[in-house]
């Protein structure tokens, strides 16, 4: 080859979920163009508490060659087809967020635009859910793998995991470490910078030891030590749309049922999740500490938990937000280094991979051209803006008047991009559709319709068949879709048979 | 269907983009009365007169329920696969802008990463011989291609025979035809919408809706407000020229664009007719008898009040990559999935214009590229190379040069494989290969790349001539 250029030295400051997607993605990737050096302490401990995933993280285990039964069985994980959500649009209300389309998902005008024509109409069809496979599924406990076959039904739903962080980051380790990534362990004192650039030139160490590169990743988590506390990039605070600053999280013993779905449950200052494992469900209550006290929030957290607690509970703080760069001169932040959204629709890792994969297909060779740090930031920002949006919506669309907490969100000023969105569906059931972001129409739809957004109109294309045609269609359509859905094994023989945990 | 609903749409256009329209309007929304006053196309709505046109023309077709026994045999249209682009930088070789796939993506990256890294190595052929659609072009054969197909196709109309059709099938589907001049434009009291058109012949006709489909001139848009986007800084040419020339016997699947000393010069042929044009900078060349000026832009919102501008009327754009009646389709789409009711809430025009902005303002920038890109000594392309692009095209260009990257927008009417047939054509060489190939060694590559050339070189003899193409389907038609 022509040029050969000198390889990029990477310094990866923390380890977790974060640290350790980095540095395996850099090495099984960059192999040529990289040395990964990863630094982390084990005295300081990462945020994972069992993660509920998008199913964007299978292309990412793909890319990494990894396997999924023995991913899955080594993180103790379960298939993920959506998000039940209890009681936000009213107390009582239970919708499914599926992975998955309403309908065929072909076609114009969309499949729910069909649906509103005849509610308009005066007839009594079923919920929306009743059309969605992987909504059905998941009520029904059921999983199979999706057929590739796009003329299938069985192709319209897609799925994610949710596994033990704290096993998914050691499993990740190594995998990168056997590639040929370094690790120190120890606590980073001092951060050295250049005099002339500003960059970050080395991490000193507790030990004294010093450890320098050209490109910095920052995966020390909330405290964001290069990006936020040596750069002082600012960080842009969103809690007045999304004020849950707190969560309490405090697992227990999987004896109920395991649902192919994360349970998110609206309380009276937050939501509660509740993330099935093969071993183990994960239960934590998101709250924001200007509506309830630590000491209410736990005690809330455990009187509503299904199965013996394995640990007390354990409290973490946050704030709604992300540093107005994520990369600044040779300093990356990947993960909650860069910004944080609360795990309402699972975005966490999301976030991570996508700005890996934005790293990854702009990395550096040499001097950091400004124009990669710029697509950089667009990319991870559009990101993280959308998902922001899409997270206000949950709390704003609601009918629920029971607490303060509730009070305040129902009646906030809400962001005019979310505004805009908002109207165009209660007017017509159009969802504003973009080429970057993660949740798609069918996302958009599930949360609308769930709590309470209902179109006033429909897409006109939608008037076109004759009433009891289109009943009929729907109809047949409806009962394919719960008679496939009942042929399907149930989620824990599934498991059982794909990919079960060591004992 | 609720109260508020739009009832009647009066359209003020009788060329293709207006006829499209009405057939759509009555296909998708069979309950809308649609009334068309056929005016006349001018001489510079280009969307009405473009013979070539892109492949989204085809997804327009099947959605308006017409087959290509109407569109291609009946109506004498011919298939393309893109364009012949000469003497846009010189000492490179004349490209292809073929539709469709440009190799495929192996090992760790998307397939130009291999190309490029081979290119600055001094090795390889030119990227247009791995796109099937450019080697079929080149060698004037066409065949559908099958369902997933590696290429795609747009058509080349014989515009009369087109419109005609499309018109006759805008009446059967239930639009009404009003003929006659529009004399007057009546604007409502509160001067943001039409209250009625009033015909030379005296008749006043009132609707919800109004869409203008008039033209650059935009009789009805025009009468609410004039705010324009100028995009002459950018696009330099003001001034076309189209003449009609008799067809050849073997209809080109390419057409033909060639760059002259203060603009470019066209040659596109349908079985029925063929077309020459030029576009040129007034700056740079006294115009001559015949010359029509362009005024680049678009209108800052096509929508406004109970009146959307389409076509011409809304966005004006020289025919360097046949976007004219794409853009027109695309805006009668929209207007289709998002009829409002008869209130025109702001935030559903809001989105309207957002939308039709985004699209417009990047096709401006894939032709501006090709200016940007450009490499001749005359003074009219030296200004051009040296002119600052828009914010969005700067930014791409940076990015490629750097990395072989293309960020992708909202609502792009190019894809990637577009963008970089021209840059890539044009020989904009990223500075470096994308990194993530690495681990597929050259050889591979090289290896890899052979075997897809050679694929695409192989199918070439087995598919027909464009004309035996044309006469066999003519025979399926009339059977």
């Amino acid at each position: 080859m022509a040029d050969a250029p000198a390889k990029v030295n990477v310094t990866i400051v923390g380890g977790g979920t974060a640290g350790w997607m980095t540095a395996a993605a850099l090495v099984k990737l960059l192999p040529t163009r990289c040395n990964v050096h990863l630094v982390e302490s084990e005295a300081i401990g990462i945020v994972g508490v069992g993660e509920a995933t998008l199913p964007h993280i299978r292309a990412f285990n793909e890319r990494l060659g990894i396997d999924e039964a023995e991913f899955m069985a080594t993180t103790r994980a379960t298939f993920k087809l959506g998000i039940e959500f209890q009681h936000w649009g009213r107390v009582g209300d239970s919708y499914i967020h599926p992975f998955g389309t309403f309908g065929r998902g072909s076609g114009e005008p969309d499949f729910h635009h069909y649906w509103l024509r005849l509610r308009q109409a005066g007839h009594a069809v079923p919920d929306l859910e009743n059309y969605s496979l992987a909504c059905m599924m998941a009520r029904l406990n059921r999983f199979a793998l999706p057929n590739p076959d796009p003329d299938e039904l069985t192709s319209t739903f897609g799925y994610a995991y949710q596994f033990d962080a704290t096993l998914f980051a050691p499993y990740l380790r190594r995998l990168a470490e056997g590639l040929g990534a370094r690790r120190t362990e120890g606590r980073i004192v001092e951060v050295v910078r250049d005099g002339e650039s500003g960059d970050v030139s080395a991490v000193r160490l507790e030990s004294g030891e010093t450890i320098g590169g050209n490109l910095f990743i920052d995966c020390s988590g909330f405290v964001s030590l290069l990006l936020g506390k040596a750069l002082g990039e600012p960080f842009q605070d969103w809690s007045k749309w999304l004020p849950n600053d707190r969560a309490t999280a405090m697992p227990c013993r999987t004896e109920t049922a395991l649902t192919p779905y994360t349970g998110v449950i609206a309380m009276d200052a937050g939501w509660r999740w509740r993330i099935p494992l093969q071993h183990r469900t994960g239960n934590g209550y998101v709250y924001a500490s200007a509506f309830l006290s630590d000491e209410k929030a736990a005690e809330a957290l455990i009187a509503s938990v299904e199965g013996e607690p394995i640990a007390a509970p354990r409290v973490l703080r946050f704030k709604a937000g992300r540093r107005e760069r994520s990369w600044v001169g040779n300093v990356v932040g990947v993960g909650l280094a860069s910004g944080f959204l609360e795990p309402l629709e699972s975005t966490s890792i999301y976030l991570i991979q996508a700005a890996i994969t934005a790293l990854l297909e702009l990395f550096p060779d040499g001097p950091i051209a400004p124009v990669l740090r710029d697509e950089f930031n667009r990319l991870v920002d559009l990101e993280y803006d959308r998902i922001r949006d899409f997270l206000i919506l949950h709390y704003h669309a609601t009918e629920r008047s029971d607490s303060e907490f509730w009070n305040y969100v129902r009646t906030m000023e809400i962001p005019d991009t979310l505004k805009e969105k908002m109207e165009l569906f209660r007017r017509r059931g159009r969802v504003v559709k973009y080429r970057e972001g993660v949740f798609l129409d069918a996302s958009w739809i599930a949360v609308y319709l769930g709590q309470g957004v209902i179109p006033a109109g429909h897409d006109m294309r939608a008037d076109a068949p004759a009433d009891d045609a289109l009943l009929r269609a729907m109809e047949t359509f409806r009962r394919e879709v719960r008679a496939t859905a009942e042929a399907m094994p149930d989620h824990r023989g599934h498991i059982q048979s794909y990919c079960p945990m060591a004992a | 269907m609720a109260d508020g609903s739009i009832r009647h749409v009066l359209i003020a256009g009788g060329g293709i983009v207006g006829w499209s329209c009405a057939a759509m309007l009555k296909k998708r929304i069979p309950a809308l009365a649609v009334t068309v006053v056929p005016l006349r196309p001018p001489a510079d709505a280009l969307a009405d007169r473009i013979q070539a046109t892109l492949p989204t023309i085809v997804y327009f077709h099947n959605d308006l329920g017409l087959t290509e026994a109407d569109t291609v045999v009946r109506a004498a249209s011919g298939f393309r696969l893109g364009t012949l682009f000469e003497g846009w930088a010189d000492g490179l070789p004349p490209y292809v802008h073929g539709y469709g796939e440009h190799g495929r993506p192996f090992g760790t990256a998307s397939f130009h990463q291999h190309w490029v890294r081979a290119a600055r190595a001094g090795e390889g052929p030119p990227f247009d011989s791995y796109a099937p659609a450019a080697a079929l072009g080149r060698a004037g054969r066409f065949a559908h291609p099958e369902a997933g197909g590696a290429y795609s196709y747009g058509l080349t109309l014989s515009p009369d025979r087109y419109r005609h059709l499309v018109r006759a099938y805008a009446l059967h589907l239930g639009a009404v035809e009003r003929p006659g001049d529009i004399a007057h434009v009546r604007v409502a009291a509160d001067g943001g919408s039409i209250a009625a058109v009033e015909l030379a012949a005296g008749a006043t006709i009132e609707a919800d809706l109004f869409v203008d489909a008039s033209g650059p001139r935009a009789l009805l848009r025009g009468a609410l407000d004039l705010r324009f986007e100028e995009w002459g800084q950018w696009l330099p040419c003001d001034r076309i020229m189209i003449s009609e020339a008799p067809p050849t016997a073997e209809p080109p699947v390419l057409d033909t664009i060639v760059a002259e000393a203060a603009g470019w010069r066209w040659r596109s042929s349908s079985p029925a007719l063929a077309t020459e044009g030029r576009v040129f900078s007034s700056a740079h060349e006294a115009p001559t008898d015949g010359a029509i000026a362009l005024r680049q832009g678009r209108v800052s919102q096509p929508w406004l009040g109970n009146c959307v501008a389409i076509g011409d009327a809304a966005v004006r754009i020289e025919p360097l990559e046949w976007a004219n009646l794409h853009l027109a389709h695309s805006a009668i789409d929209r207007l289709v999935a998002m009829m409002p009711d008869r209130d025109f809430s702001p935030v559903e025009l809001w989105d309207y214009n957002r939308q039709v902005a985004a699209e417009a303002d990047r096709v401006r920038d894939f032709l501006a590229l090709h200016y940007v890109a450009s490499r001749r000594s005359e003074p009219f392309w030296r200004a051009a190379a040296a002119a600052v692009p828009p914010p969005s095209l700067a930014h791409t260009m940076r990015l490629f040069q750097e990395r072989g990257r293309l960020p992708i927008y909202d609502e792009e009417s190019f894809n990637r494989d577009s963008w970089l047939a021209v840059l890539l054509g044009q020989g904009l060489l990223p500075r470096a290969a994308d990194p993530l190939i690495d681990v597929v060694p050259p050889r591979e590559s090289a290896a890899a790349m052979a075997r897809m050339r050679d694929a695409v070189a192989a199918a070439v003899p087995g598919v027909p001539t464009h004309a035996a193409y044309l006469q066999s389907l003519s025979r399926q038609a009339a059977r």
